[in-house]
């Protein structure tokens, strides 16, 4: 029974990483951008998909798609930013309802491209961490452990100790006063949005191998992600890292004692709870960022 | 002449904010703006930082023309609003706070020297360094305000209603942080609604009206001006 506890709580970090990389990109997003970005979930498969051409069909190394599967993502984000948000800019539902058009155009090339059945992608480590007689895990999933823990280091160094890092927070929280200390909004966008939907396609591209890739895979993300940031608060990057783990736990947990639909159902409920008890969610408050 | 405004006009939407309003302000000195509600006095100190933009006349600063330029450029110039409501990063900490002040200066060791020197200035800013700045009071969230602002190194400061909301003897302090910076060599534009107080810590003075300059002088003759006292100084 400790093993089963131990076994399904590993499985739980694994799933609290790439939810939390996918909830702090829109968070992020958010807080800079105004915008809720609807399009998140298929950033998420962009990613995976890059996983698929680069790594599956073109046999380069895994490492380097994942690379390839950040930068391109990113650029992704610098598109939107470009094409739908500075226009839209002091316009949060024009921008949000664009987001959804997008997300169209993304589960739709990647269709086109690739067809919807489910891509097979060629395992990167049949590796097994052994941890204990009965607790293991797959060194693939490990990765994505380890590489959530870099990112989002190198994402709080980033915020809280470099000038841009300010800037960044100082055009989340205020961005008039920000432009009054020589701060280009224009700029603390680009870089917003390409870390947000970089971190998402590395979130993508780093479980491919281990999930079911299709062009509507986005859609479980993003919801996954709006209960996060919800729970955790609306602007508040800790509150969506600590979000994040709190509800792979549960919903880990729940999916393996009691199953599936039942850890979605309580996904949901322990959302609608937090939304009644505190509306501004458990980190949040009316600031952002 | 410091900075130099020449007619201008701003429109918010089809509403004249202010109409042709001219106004300089000379090396080291302070100058300050009053006038009553919606007279353009906050629209005017935007248009000098490019805040706003203007639809008519023209912003010198230095001899150079600073209208048009983004507010984000216009700082890089030597020009620093404290503006209304003190606008201050309330997650970030104190020290956060100042530093993005610094934002656009390259020359670290004079930063960290004029840092030192806004804490010297502030003593209570060096004790809530590590504070979130939401957390602190009206008075000292002010102090920040001023102090993010001088850590651009400007050659003006644009400061908006800087005793809105503070007790008096928070404005005092204030008052007085004002004449100190002006007297280490900065000038200042004033823009305040405690007309007294204004009117006691400026060399010259504009009074607007609905958009336009309705009066200007120095300071201490429009203080005994009769017009003035019994418009704006409630006597």
């Amino acid at each position: 029974m400790l093993d089963l506890l131990a076994q399904t709580g590993l499985n739980a970090v694994y799933a609290a990483s790439y939810i939390s990389l996918v909830a702090v990109g829109l968070v992020l997003i958010f807080g800079v951008m105004g915008v809720i970005n609807f399009a998140h979930g298929e950033l998420f498969m962009a990613g995976a998909y890059v996983v698929v051409a680069v790594y599956a069909d073109m046999h380069m190394p895994f490492f380097i798609a994942v690379v390839v599967g950040l930068l391109f993502v990113g650029c992704l984000g610098l598109l939107m930013e470009r094409a739908l948000f500075r226009p839209l800019r002091d316009n949060p539902l024009g921008g949000l309802v664009a987001s959804i058009g997008f997300l169209m155009i993304l589960q739709a090339l990647a269709t086109m491209g690739f067809g919807v059945r489910m891509e097979f992608i060629p395992p990167v480590t049949q590796h097994v961490v052994q941890l204990g007689e009965n607790i293991s895990i797959p060194l693939a999933r490990v990765y994505v452990i380890v590489a959530a823990i870099v990112l989002l280091s190198a994402l709080w160094y980033f915020l809280k100790r470099t000038r841009f890092g300010w800037a960044l927070r100082a055009s989340a929280q205020d961005p008039q006063a920000a432009e009054l200390q020589g701060i280009s909004i224009a700029q603390t966008a680009k870089i917003a949005m390409f870390i947000g939907a970089g971190l998402a396609g590395i979130a993508g591209a780093l479980t491919a191998p281990l999930i079911s890739v299709n062009p509507h895979m986005g859609h479980s993300v993003i919801v996954t992600a709006f209960i996060v940031i919800i729970v955790g608060g609306v602007g508040s990057l800790e509150g969506a890292i600590i979000a994040s783990i709190a509800y792979a736990f549960v919903h880990t947990f729940v999916t393996t004692f009691y199953g599936g639909v039942i850890a979605d159902i309580t996904g949901l409920s322990l959302m609608l709870i937090v939304l009644i008890v505190k509306p501004t969610g458990l980190f949040g408050s009316a600031d952002r960022a | 002449m410091l900075l130099e405004m020449k007619g201008i006009a701003v429109n918010y939407g089809k509403i004249n904010a202010i109409r042709d309003i001219s106004i300089q302000v000379p090396e080291g000195k302070i100058v300050t703006i009053i006038g009553g509600n919606g007279a353009g006095k906050t629209t005017t100190l935007r248009a000098m930082s490019g805040m706003v933009p203007i639809t008519k006349g023209e912003i010198t600063f230095e001899g150079k023309r600073i209208d048009g330029l983004p507010a984000s450029k216009v700082v890089a110039h030597g020009i620093a609003h404290v503006p209304e409501g003190r606008r201050i990063f309330p997650q970030m900490t104190v020290e956060e706070n100042l530093r993005t002040g610094a934002f656009l200066r390259r020359d670290k060791d004079a930063v960290e020297n004029d840092l030192e020197d806004v804490f010297k200035r502030f003593e209570r800013l060096r004790e809530r360094r590590t504070q979130r700045a939401q957390t602190m009071s009206g008075g000292e969230q002010q102090m920040l305000a001023i102090g993010r602002a001088l850590m651009s190194a400007p050659r003006l400061l644009l400061m908006d209603e800087p005793s809105m909301g503070l007790a008096p003897v928070i404005v005092e302090e204030i008052a007085v942080i004002v004449e100190e910076i002006n007297a280490q060599g900065l000038s200042v534009v004033l823009v305040e609604q405690n007309a007294e107080l204004a009117l006691e810590l400026a060399d010259y003075a504009y009074v607007l009206e609905t958009g336009n300059c309705a009066m200007e002088g120095p300071a201490h003759e429009l203080h005994d001006n009769e017009t003035v006292r019994a418009a704006y100084l409630g006597i």
